[in-house]
């Protein structure tokens, strides 16, 4: 009895816990190369910002370098641009290049397609807000 | 530990539902996130009370697959320029000193054309370009042709007069952007930029619409 009590303490746990992980969306990044690689990337959104944490700061500051001045432009713009869930900004097409940048259901879309490649990029807005916080926490004070 | 089935039933049936009810508490905002998109689906729908996009459409003629396509809510620019901080561009303000200018004093200029009636104030016509500069119903307007080309090309820009002194509304040597920007927000639907030529066509225009025609 107690053990099928802790299994089904620990199945609502899980279920719970899958929840939240799972709450603010998946991030994906698929890549498509025609010589045969392929890149497939779904992690979700909300355990990004909390693994930053615990990646040793010595990692990050070369990045933060170069990355620290846009880090206000970065959080500005994706807290404006969860206002427009639904928007298309960018689209260029030449010849057989296709950029098209959006958003879809409070995801930031980028697709690249070219010939050869294919590239596309969905992130959840709330998560690069999270991340564009969390790194600028960890920028050294200008 | 020698507990009746139907009370094994009820306990595993509190544990579902309590782990359902954790789910569903969780998943409300998300559902809302996913379902809010639907109903703004219709293009036009407004964001907010003023919420109008600048739109800039390259299209190139010959080459019909040749397409630039970008759409920017002013609200959005007006938030976002002010934080970056490059070369002369600053707190949404950009910089210019009198070497850009020719020497040429463009707030002296502007607040010249500002206090003026509507009229013509550059005409130029020459073999090769008609050039023409006016103020009128509160639009500053600049046409130019060129003629010395194989396809003539034509360039026609309306400003708003509000939107000039917005810009010109900073200290010296500067153009604020930001309360451009703001002042654009406030008028109507207007072309801004026609470019015309035989590569390439050029529009910029502000709506209420988020997606170009």
């Amino acid at each position: 009895m107690i053990l099928a009590k802790l299994a089904l303490g620990f199945c609502g746990t899980v279920a719970v816990a899958g929840v939240y992980t799972f709450h603010e969306g998946v991030m994906r990044v698929d890549e498509d190369h025609y010589d045969g690689r392929h890149v497939h990337v779904w992690v979700p959104a909300a355990i990004v910002p909390v693994a930053l944490h615990f990646v040793p700061s010595r990692h990050f500051e070369h990045a933060l370098e170069h990355a620290s001045p846009w880090l206000p432009t970065l959080r500005e713009l994706t807290k404006e641009l969860k206002r427009y869930p639904e928007a298309d900004f960018v689209e260029v097409q030449d010849g057989r290049q296709h950029v098209h940048i959006r958003t879809h259901q409070g995801k930031l879309l980028i697709d690249v397609t070219e010939p050869g490649e294919t590239v596309h990029v969905a992130c959840p807005l709330v998560m690069i807000e999270d991340i564009a916080r969390e790194l600028e926490a960890k920028a050294p004070a200008a | 530990m020698n507990v009746p089935a139907p009370r094994l039933t009820e306990k595993i049936a509190l544990t579902l539902a309590a782990s359902l009810l954790s789910a569903a508490v969780h998943l409300a905002p998300l559902a809302a996130a996913q379902t809010s998109p639907a109903s703004g689906s219709s293009q036009n729908a407004p964001v907010s009370s003023h919420d109008r996009w600048l739109h800039v459409r390259v299209t190139n003629p010959g080459e019909k697959e040749e397409t630039v396509r970008v759409n920017v809510p002013l609200e959005l620019a007006e938030k976002v320029l002010p934080t970056i901080n490059k070369n002369r561009l600053h707190g949404g303000k950009v910089r210019f000193d009198d070497v850009d200018c020719h020497g040429v004093d463009l707030k002296a200029l502007v607040g010249a054309v500002r206090s003026s009636k509507d009229g013509e104030f550059v005409t130029v016509q020459s073999k090769d370009s008609d050039v023409r500069v006016a103020k009128q119903n509160g639009y500053l307007f600049v046409h130019v042709f060129e003629k010395n080309r194989p396809k003539h090309s034509q360039v026609e820009v309306k400003v708003p007069m509000k939107v000039v002194d917005a810009l010109f509304s900073g200290g010296k040597d500067e153009l604020d952007i930001v309360a451009a920007l703001h002042a654009l927000s406030f008028q109507g639907d207007t072309e801004l930029v026609s470019v015309k030529d035989e590569e390439n066509s050029v529009r910029v225009w502000i709506d209420s619409k988020n997606v170009t025609e």
